[in-house]
């Protein structure tokens, strides 16, 4: 893609996201969102495949729809209070379409199935950009809404983490695996945004280095299915070596980062006296945990049978960045002692 | 002029189910210039001559005309209309699914059943159209800038979408 075209196209996926975050009417808010979606739409036909074009044809109905929805909420919560602030006291029925219209446009369940299908059409650089940056517009919207009813938003954040670990069990392609573990996790965050926001916030910053971390390395090693993943062992030891605990990470076992905000997130729902949901989002997070585990031992507690010529190949230069890798990997790993500065920092 | 209101609205609604009905594009094209023309006349009884002018000129002259020469391309020898199987029973089911709605969920008092001619609503002595307007390139001028960004934008994310013609995935004509 021309680099110019490819400038202006990040710029508005930047530009979207920044006024949706600095809006306070949801005219404006509604503007980032289709902003997004537009900017996103090229990145991600960028090499024409039919495949990839089916996956931005998904990708632009969905989030069209889930926007113009968001539309109407808007419009009808300005006809039934007469005013367009996003924090002033809302209509419940519109702030009810406009809880239903973001989990549409971030992937959860019951409305998620088109998630999986999107991220398999795409390479994993574009999927990175939709698993992390893609969600924090709407998640920003869904912050500042106060519903009034919390059973929907427990609904939601229970279906989700039930459907994407569910959901992810049966499949060996590692694109929608990744797309199925982003639906669990923006199930926990939504489980607790009405009781702390914070909590929220902390949990997709947490989940943004996790994923981050995780692409990347799929992307290094160059796999997109598990029988890839298991026979890349030999391409880079040390990160053969990292791997499983960045996955683990992902699946929030301590004591790496990814348990941080999984532990207040079952601290804030037992102190708002919901133990039975804490204890259900506890053991659906386990059907998560099982197709990490699976991921993680294909790649390293097992060599797969491979031919002799690549079992000690040569270890060049990597064409890619390691750096942010690095990074990401470590961050992902180790920065669990942080929890008292992590919780001051989102002002908890 | 009630009347006249009550004909324009009942004209949306007949134009909107001409096309939920899902016929050839043709079809729906003619129902969403009759949309367009009568929801002009629903504005306009609520005082908004100009607001109704632009939608005419920019929907219906620029928007419609260019979607009627981009399906004009993709022409079909038998194309599906209303003479075809359910189609004009989807139809009256549309209506009435409306009527039902309208009928048991509108009050007496509220606007949204019309207005008779001494329940005027809205005929302000200051025109608050032309004031509503004047705000874009004043104080929203920010967002007249970005409105004019995000069009380029759609031009771009097109041109790019559609490189290549008959070599990539879509269609070309």
């Amino acid at each position: 893609m021309s680099p110019y075209i490819l400038a202006i196209l990040l710029f508005s996926l930047g530009l979207g996201t920044t006024i949706t975050f600095s809006s306070t009417h949801w005219l404006l808010a509604w503007v980032g969102l289709e902003i997004n979606t537009l900017a996103m739409l090229p990145l991600m036909a960028q090499n024409h495949h039919p495949r990839a074009v089916e996956a931005a044809t998904k990708y632009f109905l969905i989030q069209a729809s889930g926007a113009a929805v968001l539309l109407f909420a808007g419009v009808i919560n300005a006809w039934l209070t007469g005013q367009w602030d996003i924090h002033q006291a809302a209509h419940p029925l519109p702030i009810a379409i406009i809880t239903l219209a973001l989990s549409l446009k971030l992937g959860l369940a019951p409305l998620h199935s088109w998630l999986p299908e999107v991220f398999q059409g795409l390479n994993l650089t574009t999927n990175l950009i939709l698993a992390t940056w893609q969600k924090l517009a709407p998640l920003a919207l869904m912050l500042q809404i106060q519903p009034p009813h919390s059973s929907l938003l427990i609904f939601l954040g229970l279906m989700s983490t039930l459907g994407g670990g569910w959901g992810g069990l049966n499949q060996t392609q590692l694109r929608k695996i990744l797309a199925y573990s982003s639906t669990a996790q923006l199930g926990w965050m939504i489980l607790v945004v009405q009781f702390s926001p914070s909590l929220t916030t902390l949990a997709i910053l947490v989940y943004v280095v996790t994923t981050s971390a995780t692409f990347l390395t799929l992307k290094l090693n160059k796999a997109t299915n598990i029988n890839m993943l298991a026979i890349s062992w030999a391409k880079a030891p040390a990160l053969m070596a990292l791997t499983p605990l960045v996955l683990l990470s992902l699946a929030g076992l301590p004591p790496m980062t990814g348990f941080m905000p999984k532990w207040l997130i079952l601290q804030e729902l037992s102190k708002q006296g919901l133990p039975a949901t804490a204890t259900i989002t506890a053991l659906t997070a386990l059907l998560s945990l099982y197709y990490y585990l699976r991921l993680t031992y294909a790649m390293t507690l097992t060599m797969f049978p491979n031919n002799i010529t690549s079992t000690p190949p040569w270890r060049l230069p990597s064409a890619q960045l390691t750096l942010p890798l690095a990074i990401l990997a470590l961050a992902a790993i180790s920065l669990l002692p942080l929890t008292p500065a992590a919780m001051a920092l989102v002002a908890l | 002029m009630a009347y006249f209101v009550y004909l324009f609205m009942v004209g949306l609604v007949l134009g909107m189910a001409v096309v939920a009905v899902n016929l050839s594009p043709y079809f729906a094209a003619f129902g969403l210039v009759v949309v367009a023309g009568m929801g002009c006349g629903v504005i306009i009884s609520f005082g908004g001559s100009f607001l109704s002018l632009v939608l005419f000129l920019i929907y219906l002259g620029g928007m419609l005309v260019v979607f009627v020469y981009s399906a004009a391309l993709a022409a079909e020898p038998f194309p599906e209309s209303f003479g075809t199987t359910g189609a004009v029973l989807y139809f009256m089911g549309l209506v009435g699914v409306v009527g039902v709605f309208a009928i048991l969920y509108i009050e007496e008092g509220s606007g949204l059943g019309g207005c008779s001619s001494d329940e005027v609503m809205g005929m302000s002595s200051c025109v608050t159209e032309y004031d509503g307007m004047s705000q874009m390139y004043g104080p929203g001028g920010f967002l007249l800038v970005l409105c004019a960004w995000v069009l380029l934008l759609t031009l771009f994310v097109v041109l790019e979408m559609t490189r290549g013609s008959s070599r990539g995935p879509l269609r070309s004509v």
